[in-house]
This record gives C-alpha cells, sequence and structure tokens, in this order.
C-alpha cells in the first residue's frame, strides 16, 4: 500500500509552461483521476510520475520519500499507455513476462505469475497470441496484466480507454475499478471523459492550464464546483451572475438575480456585494406558478427527458424536465430552482 | 482513362527495368560466350572466362582483398552507424541537426573531393596508402549509407515502446537488446547491406588511397580492361553480381526481407 504526495510540480517546454504548480496526493489503495482537456498538464503530471519527464521544479513523495532521483526503472510503477505500447515481436505472455524476465526471476514462478496475471483479466488461452492478432480490447487487457504482474507501488493510467469503443469501454474501466480494489494499489488515471474519471474514482483533480481547479470527490466536484470550467467540465451546468445580498447560517446565502432573490448554498466566506456565478446543473430548473420569470428559447425531446435553455433576462439556464411536461418554445414560464442542484461559485464575476 | 493510367505505368515501370536489368543481362550473356572477345550476343556457350578468371592470380587477389575490405567495413560500418542512429534519436535541436549534417557529408560531397581530403589527412597521420587507411576510408563513405537506413528504422519504432520497456525495470541495455533490436533489425541488415554493396563497388576511393601492392576487383578491373578486352572482365563482373544475389539470399533465409 502505497501514498503519494505531489507538491509545487513545475515544468515548461520549451519557454511554455505546461505545470505552473501542481498538488496532488493519493491515499493507499485510492484512485485519483486527473481530468481536463488536452493541453491542461494531467498527462505531463503522470509522465512526471512514471519518470518519463524531469520536472523543473517541486517534489514528488512517495511513502514520504522523494522519488525524483530515482531512475525510472526502480520506481516499480505499472503504466498504462493509451495506445497499449505492447511489444508487437512478443506474445501477449511474453508482453506480460516482461517486467519480470528483465528483473531475472525463475522461469517457473514467471510463468505461474504471468498465468495468473492474464486470469485475472480474462485472457487465460490467448498467451500465444501476438498483439496485432488481438481486438483493441484484448490489447489494453494485455497491456494492464503486463503492468500489474510486477506488483507495482502504484499504477499509472494514460487515458487507457480513449481507443476503446463505448461499451468496451464500459466493460474496461470497470475491470480496472475491479483489479485495482482487489490488489489495493495507489492509482492515477489520466482521462478527458467526465463519465470515466466520475465513475471509477476516488477523488477527482480537475486541471487546467497547468494547474489543479479542483481537487476532490466526484460528488463534491459535481455538486461543489469552484469554478464554471470545473462545473462544465463535470456535466451540462448553467452559470447566473448574482450578487450576495446578505449572509444566512455559514455557506447559505441570500443572492438577487435581476430582481427576485433567492436562497442559495454555496462555498463559505463569499462576503455581501460581491458578484458571483451561481452554478445551476439543468435538473435544478422546473417549472411552476410562480417564480424566476424567464422566456423558453429553444426545448428538445431526447425520449427519457426533453431538454432546453431558458432565457432569464440576458442570462441563459439549460433546463431538463420530464418529456411529458408541456413546455413550449417561445412561452413565458415560471422557473424555481431546487438549491440541492445550484451552488454558488467562488468565480467572481469579472 | 484508369486503364490508359495502368498501361502507362506499366510501361514505365518496364523502361526503369529495362535499364537497370538489360546491361546485367548483356554483361552476363557476354561472359558466357566461347569466343575470344567481348560481344553481345555471345559466340556459343562456354564457361572458360570464368575459369580463366578464377585462375587469374591479381584478379583473386584482388577479388579477396575486396571482400575483406568489404566485410571489415560493413562490421564496423554497422555498429558504429546504430550507434550513431540511437544517438540521433536521443538528441534534439541543434545537436541533432549537426550531427545528422556532419554524418551525411560524405553522401553530399563529391566522392573525389572526399578521397583528396582523406588522401591528405591519412598521410599526416602516417596511414597513406596503407590498407588501415583504405579500411578507414571506406568505413566514412559507406557510414552515410547504414546511418540513414538505421534513422529510418528507428524513426518506426513508438517511443511508448522504450517507456514501457522502462518503465517494466529494464536497463538501458535490456531495452536496447530485447525491444530496439528485434525491431530495428531489418533497417540495420539494409544498412549493412548498403555498406557491403557500396565498399565493394567502390572506385574512386580506393583508387586514391589503395595500399601499396593491394588492389581492389574494381581497380583491377579497370587495369585489367586497359590491357584486355577479353570476356574475362565479363565473368568478373558476373561473378561480383552473382555474390550480391547471393548475400541478398542469404539474408533473406537469415532475417527475411519482408520485414526490412
Amino acid at each position: 500500500m502505497t501514498e503519494i504526495r505531489i507538491a509545487g510540480l513545475r515544468k515548461s517546454f520549451g519557454g511554455q509552461p505546461a505545470l505552473v504548480d501542481v498538488a496532488l496526493d493519493a491515499a493507499p489503495g485510492e484512485m485519483v483521476t486527473l481530468l481536463g482537456p488536452s493541453g491542461c498538464g494531467k498527462t505531463t503530471t503522470l509522465r512526471c510520475v512514471a519518470g518519463f519527464l524531469a520536472p523543473d521544479g517541486g517534489d514528488i513523495l512517495v511513502d514520504g520519500r522523494s522519488i525524483l532521483d530515482v531512475p525510472l526503472r526502480r520506481r516499480d510503477f505499472g503504466v498504462v499507455f493509451q495506445n497499449y505500447a505492447l511489444f508487437p515481436h512478443m506474445t501477449a505472455a511474453e508482453n506480460v513476462a516482461y517486467g519480470l524476465r528483465v528483473r531475472r526471476i525463475a522461469a517457473g514462478e514467471i510463468a505461474r505469475r504471468v498465468a495468473a496475471s492474464l486470469e485475472e483479466v480474462g485472457l487465460t488461452g490467448y498467451g500465444d497470441r501476438l498483439p496485432r492478432t488481438l481486438s483493441g480490447g484484448q490489447q489494453q487487457r494485455v497491456a494492464l496484466a503486463r503492468a500489474l504482474v510486477i506488483h507495482p507501488r502504484l499504477l499509472l493510467l494514460d487515458e487507457p480507454l480513449a481507443n476503446l469503443d463505448a461499451q468496451l469501454r464500459q466493460e474496461m474501466r470497470a475491470l480496472i475499478r475491479a483489479v485495482q480494489r482487489r490488489q489495493g494499489i495507489t492509482a492515477f488515471y489520466v482521462t478527458h471523459d467526465q463519465a470515466e474519471a466520475m465513475a471509477s474514482s476516488d477523488r477527482v483533480a480537475v486541471m487546467e492550464r497547468g494547474r489543479v481547479a479542483q481537487f476532490a470527490t466526484p460528488r463534491e466536484i459535481y455538486q461543489r464546483p469552484v469554478s464554471r470550467y470545473v462545473a462544465a467540465f463535470t456535466g451540462e451546468a448553467s452559470a447566473l451572475a448574482v450578487t450576495i445580498r446578505a449572509l444566512g447560517v455559514p455557506g447559505r446565502y441570500t443572492v438577487a438575480l435581476d430582481d427576485a432573490q433567492l436562497e442559495v448554498s454555496g462555498a463559505p466566506g463569499l462576503r455581501p456585494g460581491h458578484r458571483h456565478f451561481l452554478m445551476v446543473r439543468p435538473q435544478a430548473v422546473s417549472f411552476g406558478a410562480s417564480g424566476l420569470e424567464g422566456v423558453v428559447r429553444d426545448v428538445a425531446f431526447f425520449g427519457a427527458t426533453q431538454q432546453g435553455e431558458v432565457a432569464l433576462g440576458d442570462q441563459r439556464l439549460r433546463f431538463v424536465t420530464d418529456p411529458n411536461e408541456r413546455v413550449v418554445a417561445g412561452e413565458t414560464v415560471h422557473v424555481r430552482l431546487d438549491p440541492a442542484h445550484a451552488w454558488l461559485m467562488p468565480e467572481a464575476v469579472a | 482513362m484508369r486503364l490508359t493510367l495502368r498501361l502507362g505505368g506499366g510501361f514505365v515501370l518496364a523502361l526503369i527495368y529495362g535499364f537497370i536489368l538489360l546491361p546485367l543481362v548483356v554483361v552476363f550473356a557476354s561472359s558466357l560466350t566461347a569466343g575470344e572477345l567481348m560481344q553481345f550476343p555471345p559466340q556459343g556457350l562456354s564457361l572458360r572466362w570464368f575459369a580463366r578468371f578464377f585462375a587469374d592470380q591479381a584478379l583473386m587477389q584482388a577479388l579477396g582483398l575486396s571482400l575483406q575490405v568489404a566485410a571489415i567495413t560493413t562490421v564496423i560500418v554497422t555498429v558504429i552507424g546504430t550507434m550513431a542512429a540511437l544517438a540521433h534519436r536521443a538528441l534534439n535541436g541543434w545537436s541533432k541537426r549537426w550531427l545528422r549534417t556532419g554524418l551525411l557529408l560524405p553522401l553530399l560531397l563529391p566522392e573525389l573531393l572526399t578521397s583528396i581530403g582523406l588522401l591528405f589527412f591519412l598521410y599526416r597521420i602516417g596511414l597513406g596508402k596503407t590498407l588501415v587507411g583504405l579500411q578507414i576510408a571506406h568505413a566514412v563513405v559507406t557510414l552515410p549509407f547504414a546511418f540513414v537506413s538505421i534513422v529510418a528504422a528507428l524513426d518506426q519504432l513508438d517511443p511508448a515502446l522504450e517507456d514501457a520497456s522502462n518503465s517494466l525495470g529494464a536497463s538501458a541495455w535490456d531495452t536496447f537488446r530485447r525491444v530496439v533490436l528485434p525491431l530495428v533489425r531489418g533497417g540495420i541488415v539494409t544498412g549493412a547491406l548498403f555498406a557491403f554493396v557500396t565498399s565493394f563497388d567502390m572506385f574512386t576511393v580506393s583508387f586514391l588511397l589503395k595500399p601499396i601492392g593491394g588492389n581492389t576487383l574494381p581497380l583491377a578491373l579497370f587495369d585489367y580492361l586497359s590491357y584486355d578486352y577479353d570476356p574475362t572482365a565479363a565473368a568478373a563482373a558476373a561473378v561480383s553480381v552473382l555474390l550480391a544475389i547471393a548475400g541478398v539470399v542469404v539474408i533473406e533465409k537469415l532475417v527475411g526481407l519482408r520485414n526490412l
């Protein structure tokens, strides 16, 4: 069981900062996901941890000891690559055996561990196949087995599902999570897919331009985002500019949207008179006889739901309702917001 | 339209192959003549000129020297070319460009210029007109062929494979031996083959730098043709071509050309 702590990590490429100041940690057995668009620094962070890149500054501590001076091959981290990176001239079993063979482990034990590892990922009987004769999903299973068979101190996964189709992706996601839990391996998982991040991690770090924008449980990230960026990256969300009128109990605020007043929860420590963004998930929106007055801009039928947009003055609000509810574009409606799906974010209105 | 294109393409291909292969056919054929003169078509069929070639002391010595120089050149150039290509892969920016340009220079400069430069240099370091000097010169001139071929093979190699190998605990040597080498073997063999053939064929460099009392096959043939015009020369040329083909066949058996 390994614990890892990353502090003040910095890295530039040709003067372009890729990591500005990354701080992260993972408790023993925890799965931490680095989520963000391409170029946000998530892969660079992972490559620094793996040892493929040397950071310009900061430190990476594993069980309290810096690993920056530990050469890549001595780190004992299992890495799963986006394109699998299987050795094309070796069979599946030889690929899995590789890490044991270079450790000069006895042939008998290698055979036993390779067989067990292939079984764990559901590939018993495929050991003699060359990678190019395997499907994408099977190749990814070999890559996972190869990374795990060395009993790594840390499992690093770089967009492991990006090249798979939707159904396989779900299957592999479940497999990775099951194996990671069963073996109690601490893991870093890089992805740009929010569903993947939400469903299969203990904590999520949303990254933005070389920084960690927010680092918390999937639930907290989704329900209490710190900014519009985080809110948008974890699902559909509207951001309404509101003014804080009064403080309630800690974390409760009375805010004004145009001339309407709302009671909402929000990040602690915001001050009256300031303008902040109120994050509203589409499912927070319902229509009734009273509430904020708005005009339906657009509505579309999706089968299980209907979704659309309401104009509140010059601001836009996304909504999702029961498909049988009567919502007609162009009509004036009264909007109510469920405070459980709204959150006053620390991000101030510029 | 499509048919015209294909016919046209086929015609061009036939022309190319014709120009490359016809001279070989002519030389082969004239080496098999029973007559006294190198001429096409041959007059009758016999292997007498081959016998004559293999009986000729001077030509045999030259063939031996050519094979020896080409073999040693191949070994030297394959090792240095592989190391240079690996360095080229590891470097970045200006150092990479300078390494490449420097190594390719013998390919860009006229062979005569390189030879004269080497002549001065080898005399200065006391290796003028020696076998070692000739050997060095052959290595310098053939290195770019091996280097280019190995660099091309390495460019095809996914860097993630090396990352994967290193992260799995392999040493640099293990990574090279178990992952890089098997995957670029084709490029290395091609490079070695280029080096061998280029060295075996080399004229200008050998002409200026040949050791005292030593002759390579191209030089010996040149000498021979200055005095005689009998089909022994054609037989010698045919033997060279057969050697090259034999080399390719052996490599095909060893590594399989389809991997190249």
